[in-house]
């Protein structure tokens, strides 16, 4: 059955990897075009960690992420019914994807109880008793007025070992989706996407793809995943899952952001995804490279004059003469975790690192040559140590007809 | 007192010209800086204070492309924590191009004038008593007070190629000198200047050249007589401005160095002192009250000599700037001040402003920095424009009865304090800056108060954590 056009969100399919299942895509939102595969940078609440929205669009972002649950504490709904939604609050004339907040019901508060009716939790303000449901979750999302928004979903940890709570998630999750549904007011300006959950068991998430699948929403997401479970198990699930996905919608692998976990991520069909990583790790000093992430702060770097990564073409690294700021290590570590101007100049590198990885990506995908690209980018990411490279990527990538060891 | 090498350094000063002066006595004037390449600062004016190489939350592509601040000052103290144990990384920086290396290390756009001196500005007073010695001056670094050589200092800042050099003076900060002291802190800071003009002179091939402003002490220009006759007697020849420490030593400068440009470290805390000095004569002066607004989430908002709006209803006097951490912000999509035209307020409203502070998010001070700076770029433009129509007296008058004396209290948190920015008190002070958050422990609570008698049609009323303080 072909999919229903949505209102607010095109899927131009421009190539598919002759070998693996990547694919390259333009996906037309309400706030404009953006290229797949794509990284989004987390603006957390309503701000990339101390970037000016200039300096983010800057970086060639199109598409950030805000957090539902907490642009619902602050500024909260009345807040952002009355400035006219997050795009105005934060001035942000390009796209948003919002989560559901109910991933932050896991990760921040201990005391999240989920029942059929919604997440349980404490207010973090006055400890006093707080529900969120799908139908709240989805009003806070239409008040944000995100390009993207996610239905609440029943998260729970990979690693847990209860498959009848992880059975009675999947399952809930898909009850919850039909009342985000129901309870959506924008369709037709606002895109809601479905998250597929069922842990790292295969039969679940097959049948939680078949029925979510099924709602035809403008979009699908992968959930529940990057918790600490082994990489091998999590590739399953993603390989496993974009299988079952119509080819002509983007598929959003949740809380992704390490470059090799998303060129495996890509090899196995997904398009999207999103992690603070680069921004959080730019605030403890550490810069994102081809060769993996360094820790300006360590003395080595004191008199290290060079640019923060080689090959980089970013605002920082560029040379005066190019018409950067030519900053070296040695300014980095003079300012990590000294002034908040060094994180500021590091979250620029790492967020145009990962965004201009993905350009490298697309590229290549449309050129025909991805497996080529993967090959190079793991050959200088270990120094052409293949003893070094992680055997679940090896792994992952010869189920889609990559193989690492073997040079072309 | 002789100079060595004399003939080699003739300072030929076009670099600062007086465009108007008053005609008699003390009082404001017009001046303009002019070094090569830079650009060409009309006086009076200020200079932004940098920490770490940066103004505070305002990131290098930021400072080049959304902030207008003409020059800045640095101090070298920021940079050589383990000197002179471990040569300070800078010292070892060449600049790919040949240009300044402190300029290129910390991304300084070739426009902005770049002024080079030894502490921070405010300084952070050093523990001891006496701390300076007479080869000496004790620096705080960023793993403590150090001792910075006078002989250490002169080298390393000539090398730097800066526009302008603060040279190194015995200024005590924070305490009141006796009359001992006080001649003390005279024959070393003409000993350190001798010294600075004679390497200067033993190196006159040099092309490009920093200009060499002379610390002045904190007292009246009476109180260190000998060391003002010095200057103007013996280094006036070989130094192009003066460097001050307080106002009053405005008030009795003698003619003889009225000709050089006078920049003040004076650590003005209202607008009115920035004026009242001005009025002393100042050229260029460093507002630190600027950052500490910013901190505070005070956006300023003063127009020199008064609002142009004609609105009858203002209170009188007005606050000279807006604290935005109240609530009453939080749907204002107003920017900072109606007509601004600064990066902060042609892009974004009060609302988002008031946000970032409520949840800590760094953006928030970043735009009230770039606000706070241009608020002062159009107030010495207006001062400048004042003294020009020669209404300065007036409209300092006039400034003071439409605005508060004080800038408003501070009622928000600010960023986290650093090391840099308060005296230490020894072991066992408070912590400076509190835990953002604790997490809740299951194990401390009561019960479960989670499914407690509430029922979830409650819940759902009464909303998604709304703040309910």
């Amino acid at each position: 059955m072909a999919p229903r056009p949505s209102p607010a969100l095109t899927f131009d399919l421009a190539a598919k990897c002759p070998t693996t299942k990547a694919r390259a895509a333009t996906m037309h939102l309400p706030h404009g075009s953006v290229q797949l595969p794509m990284f989004m940078p987390v603006a957390t609440q309503a701000s990339l960690k101390g970037l000016t929205p200039k300096q983010l669009e800057e970086t060639g972002c199109k598409l950030c992420l805000n957090n539902t649950y907490h642009l619902g504490l602050k500024p909260g709904q009345k807040t952002l019914d009355a400035v006219g939604g997050a795009h105005k609050l934060q001035s942000w004339p390009y796209n948003i994807l919002t989560d559901s907040g109910g991933f932050q019901m896991v990760s921040l508060l201990k005391l999240a109880q989920v029942t059929e009716e919604g997440v349980r939790f404490l207010s973090p303000h006055d400890g006093s008793p707080m529900l969120l449901t799908p139908e709240h979750s989805i009003s806070l999302q239409n008040s944000i007025g995100s390009d993207i928004m996610m239905q609440l979903d029943d998260v729970i940890a990979t690693t847990s070992p209860d498959l009848a709570r992880i059975k009675e998630a999947m399952y809930r999750s898909i009850r919850w989706l039909d009342r985000c549904i129901a309870a959506h007011q924008k369709p037709e300006s606002q895109n809601l996407f479905c998250i597929i959950q069922g842990g790292l068991d295969l039969e679940l998430r097959k049948e939680c793809c078949k029925e979510m699948v099924a709602r035809d929403t403008p979009g699908i997401a992968i959930g529940g995943l990057s918790g600490g479970e082994a990489k091998t198990e999590f590739c399953k699930v993603v390989d496993t899952c974009t299988s079952l996905f119509p080819t002509h919608k983007p598929r959003y692998v949740m809380g992704v952001g390490y470059p090799e976990d998303i060129l495996v991520c890509v090899a196995l069909g997904a398009d999207m995804f999103d992690c603070v990583w680069p921004t959080r790790t730019a605030r403890f000093g550490n810069a994102i490279t081809d060769t993996g992430e360094h820790n300006l702060r360590h003395a080595k770097f004191a008199d290290d004059f060079g640019p923060v990564d080689e090959n980089c073409k970013c605002m920082i690294c560029r040379l005066p003469s190019e018409g950067g700021l030519g900053i070296t290590r040695a300014y980095i570590y003079h300012t990590a975790a000294k002034e908040t101007v060094g994180a500021h100049l590091l979250s620029i590198h790492n967020v145009h690192y990962l965004l201009d990885m993905m350009r490298q990506v697309r590229e290549a995908i449309i050129e025909g040559k991805y497996p080529g690209f993967l090959k190079a980018y793991y050959w200088r990411r270990y120094a052409g140590d293949k003893e070094k490279y992680p055997s679940w990527a090896v792994e992952a990538l010869r189920g889609v007809g990559v193989d690492l060891m073997i040079d072309d | 007192m002789g100079i060595e090498g004399e003939n080699h350094s003739q300072v030929s000063d076009d670099m600062f010209s007086i465009l108007k002066s008053p005609s008699a006595g003390i009082g404001p004037r017009l001046g303009r800086l002019s070094i090569p390449g830079r650009h060409t600062i009309e006086t009076p004016h200020y200079l932004g204070i940098t920490s770490r190489g940066a103004i505070p939350h305002i990131s290098q592509d930021t400072f080049a492309r959304d902030a207008h601040i003409q020059g800045v000052y640095v101090p070298l103290e920021d940079f050589i924590e383990r000197a002179p144990e471990r040569v300070p990384p800078l010292y070892l920086y060449k600049a790919p191009d040949g240009a300044s290396p402190l300029r290129r290390y910390i991304a300084l756009p070739d426009q902005s004038l770049l002024v080079l001196g030894a502490r921070r500005c405010p300084p952070v007073a050093a523990p001891a008593a006496n701390s300076n010695t007479d080869q000496t001056v004790s620096v705080s670094t960023n793993v403590g007070f150090k001792l910075l050589h006078a002989q250490d200092y002169r080298e390393a800042v000539e090398k730097l190629d800066a526009d302008i050099l603060v040279a190194l003076g015995d200024i005590q900060y924070g305490r009141t000198l006796g009359s001992k002291r006080i001649t003390k802190a005279v024959d070393r800071n003409i000993d350190w200047l001798q010294d600075h003009i004679a390497a200067r002179n033993a190196q006159p091939s040099k092309s490009t050249r920093a200009k060499l402003f002379a610390s002045l002490l904190p007292v009246s220009c009476d109180n260190q007589k000998y060391w003002v006759e010095y200057l103007a007697d013996d280094a006036v020849k070989h130094i192009s401005g003066l460097a001050l420490y307080d106002s009053c030593t405005l008030a009795d400068m003698p003619q003889q160095l009225r000709h050089l440009p006078v920049l003040g470290f004076t650590l003005p805390e209202t607008p009115h002192e920035v004026l009242r000095q001005v009025g002393l004569g100042m050229d260029v002066t460093t507002i630190p009250f600027i950052t500490y607004a910013t901190d505070a989430g005070i956006a300023l908002d003063f127009t020199f000599p008064s609002p142009e709006s004609n609105d009858s209803n203002e209170v009188s006097p007005r606050a000279l700037g807006v604290d935005m951490w109240p609530e009453v912000h939080a749907t204002d999509l107003s920017p900072f001040k109606e007509g601004c035209q600064c990066y902060a307020c042609t892009n974004h409203h009060r609302a988002f402003i008031q946000h970032l502070l409520a949840a800590k998010e760094m953006l928030g001070w970043v735009l009230i920095q770039i606000h706070n700076h241009h608020t002062m770029d159009l107030f010495f433009a207006a001062i400048r424009e004042s003294i020009r129509n020669e209404t300065f007296d007036r409209d300092v008058k006039e400034f003071a009865r439409v605005y508060e004396s004080q800038l408003p209290a501070k009622t928000g948190k600010g960023p986290r304090v650093r090391g840099y920015q308060f005296k230490s008190e020894g072991p066992g002070e408070p912590k400076k800056n509190t835990a953002p958050f604790q997490v809740r422990d299951k194990s401390s609570g009561e019960g479960n108060p989670l499914m407690n008698d509430a029922n979830a049609q409650q819940l759902e009323n009464q909303g998604f954590a709304e703040k309910t303080g």
